[in-house]
């Protein structure tokens, strides 16, 4: 497994999830503390994140959240360029700098605090191939909206980008980042898809989401995982960002357990 | 007892014959099949199809579906180009394999032309499903269409089935084609010694120099797009991480495989065709670096599973059937099938006796060999005491 993209000061191996007993979790919690001020990097709330930044922000808020351990957000324009994988989030805790959700996971993981443990192996495998499939549509699909669409990107993305810059190191940056993830999109192979084909996508994603959700107020038993912050950040996102086409927006509503769900999670980050 | 059927000399799943009822029965009014209402929510139905009713199950047909009987929509033929075949597989290539697989599990009747050293037809893109006007390109396209064309595998899954194959699907993408790309194309002893010869083989002169390099290099940029961020600058790095991430994936899907046959019961669905494309081309091709190869072997309900699909599913194509001429000689198998499963019936039954009763033996078997003497079945070989 790997152990997050940071260096640990003590070298320890993947824990191994199946028989944590709690007097080991016990330990490590002694042994390194959450600490107090543990801080959560994003980039300027209000002017520069965009909805794919804002997507995952969100769901580390809401992840530390469930674990019930406290931290701070902090916005600094140049976000991006601090973190260790280059993608926000991140957090800096103690000496240590992890980003992005997965790798969060673990690194709480091995300080001894864990949401899936409850877990059963099957369940852990479908957890996963979940948390994937957020990954794989709604993500890329965020990403899609917010760089190849021309509309959004002429009229928000470009500005919103290249804010805290003068100009034209705006105008540059904006086009260089809106370059690379064009080349990625033709990589995995989304970039002849038009709109109507993306929306479709997410429409099928998120009838998937909401059929494995059904009636039950968390994706697994009655806590919530890791899965449930990662789909309350993107839905959340989605459901309350302004873009000017509403269309991905207008996928989401006339799911009603989806809308009881969203609402559940707003009260974990006390929105 | 009419529901098995045997293809060849290979039992077929239980359930092979369900599958294949579909277009083109005039008693059922112009080829649409009967819906039921299911559970299944109106918009998630389109991809992962409806329960058809009891009667239809009921109906009977044939192992390849009906072709030209009565009115209905025909089909369009259907031809697929795609890779071709070696070390036991149908298809070399992963995404033509799970097109392959799919059809079969469903019965589309897929005419398949492999991309041979001739200057015929595309070689860009593959596969490629045509049919009259409509060129689909992705494995994922065209497995859409296919369903559309009513050629659905997932009938029998619940909506949250269907959820849970989406959600596998992305994973596999996810976590095991970057691994499987890096040992076809990436891994330089398996590209220069197996896998560019093979594919230079089956393409003309000057392409054959620059086509596959063009695929190596459309590997190892997907492969460092998606994976190899910072702080994983250097090949090596990402390649520890993908070969970690692939070996757990596989691991995860032998745990939910676990000891069933197919990975949602009895019936192979879209998942099983893309877990054995993947899979598949992995474990069979002789590679000379083995590392995901011995992991794969390791786990031996994958190795079965795959082993199964091939021996039930493709055994006849590699014995070159067309699928045009199967009429008749679908009704003559189905004969056929029906007798030598009574026989086998009956060999059950008299091995159990057998070991019951050791006196009887001599009795019972000039009976088996007249009824043999009378069917058709030589196929069949008689019981040894």
């Amino acid at each position: 497994m790997d152990p997050g993209r940071v260096s640990h000061p003590m070298s320890s191996p993947s824990p191994c999830s199946k028989a944590e007993t709690d007097e080991e979790i016990a330990f490590r919690r002694a042994t390194e503390p959450w600490p107090e001020d543990a801080t959560l990097y994003q980039q300027l709330k209000g002017e520069q994140i965009l909805l794919s930044d804002n997507a995952s922000s969100l769901a580390v808020q809401a992840f530390l959240q469930m674990c019930e351990l406290p931290i701070k957000v902090v916005c600094r324009a140049n976000a991006e360029y601090m973190s260790p994988s280059g993608k926000v989030p991140f957090i800096h805790v103690g000496n240590q700098v992890v980003s992005e959700l997965g790798p969060i996971v673990q690194f709480v993981k091995a300080k001894g605090h864990s949401l899936s443990d409850g877990l059963d192996e099957v369940q852990k495998a479908e957890m996963k191939a979940y948390m994937e499939l957020v990954n794989n549509m709604l993500l890329t699909a965020e990403l899609y909206l917010q760089w190849c669409d021309e509309a959004t990107v002429g009229e928000i993305t470009h500005s919103r980008y290249g804010f805290p810059y003068p100009w034209p190191l705006n105008h540059i940056l904006a086009y260089q980042k809106q370059w690379e993830v064009k080349r990625k999109m033709k990589a995995i192979g989304w970039g002849n898809k038009t709109l109507d084909q993306v929306l479709e996508d997410v429409d099928q994603c998120c009838q998937a989401l909401s059929q494995r959700l059904g009636t039950q107020p968390y994706f697994f038993n009655k806590q919530p995982t890791e899965l449930d912050a990662l789909v309350f950040g993107h839905l959340f996102t989605i459901l309350t960002t302004q873009l000017t086409s509403d269309e991905l927006s207008d996928k989401e509503p006339g799911e009603k357990r989806k809308t009881t769900y969203f609402v559940l999670g707003s009260e974990w980050l006390h929105l | 007892m009419a529901d098995k059927s045997f293809v060849g000399g290979i039992r077929e799943p239980r359930q092979g014959l369900v599958r294949v009822i579909r277009r083109g029965r005039s008693g059922w009014g112009g080829g649409r099949v009967a819906l039921e209402r299911s559970e299944v929510s109106p918009k998630l139905a389109p991809h992962f199809g409806f329960r058809l009713s009891e009667a239809e199950r009921r109906g009977g047909g044939h192992f390849r579906g009906t072709r030209g009987r009565g009115g209905g929509k025909m089909a369009a033929p259907l031809e697929l180009r795609c890779w071709g075949g070696g070390w036991g597989l149908p298809s070399v290539h992963s995404e033509s394999l799970v097109v392959l697989a799919y059809a079969k599990f469903s019965g589309a009747p897929l005419k398949v032309s492999v991309i041979d050293n001739t200057w015929r037809g595309s070689r860009g893109d593959v596969p490629i499903l045509t049919s009259e006007d409509n060129i689909v390109s992705q494995p994922a396209k065209i497995l859409n269409f296919l369903r559309k064309q009513k050629y659905n595998a997932d009938y029998q899954l619940s909506a949250k089935q269907g959820a849970d194959t989406l959600a596998y699907i992305a994973l596999l993408e996810e976590k095991l084609l970057p691994a499987v790309l890096h040992t076809f194309w990436i891994e330089n002893d398996n590209y220069f010694t197996v896998t560019k010869p093979w594919f230079a083989s089956r393409i003309p002169f000057p392409l054959s120099l620059i086509l596959p390099g063009r695929m190596s290099k459309r590997a190892l940029n997907r492969i460092l797009l998606t994976k190899g961020e910072p702080p994983h600058y250097h090949l090596k790095e990402v390649e520890a991480q993908i070969y970690r991430d692939a070996k757990e994936c596989l691991n995860l899907l032998s745990n939910r495989l676990g000891t069933s046959q197919f990975f949602f019961g009895n019936t192979p669905t879209t998942l099983d065709a893309y877990v054995f494309g993947f899979v598949a081309p992995l474990y069979k091709v002789h590679f000379p670096k083995v590392q995901l190869q011995e992991h794969v072997k390791q786990l031996s309900n994958l190795c079965r599973f795959c082993d199964d699909i091939l021996s039930c599913y493709f055994r006849i194509s590699l014995a070159g059937f067309s699928p045009a001429g199967q009429d008749t000689v679908d009704a003559n198998l189905q004969k056929l099938t029906q007798l030598v499963n009574k026989e086998s019936n009956l060999i059950e039954k008299m091995d159990d006796n057998l070991r019951q009763s050791p006196q009887l033996p001599p009795r019972k078997l000039p009976t088996l060999k007249l009824t043999t003497a009378d069917e058709e079945s030589n196929s069949f070989q008689p019981l040894s005491p």
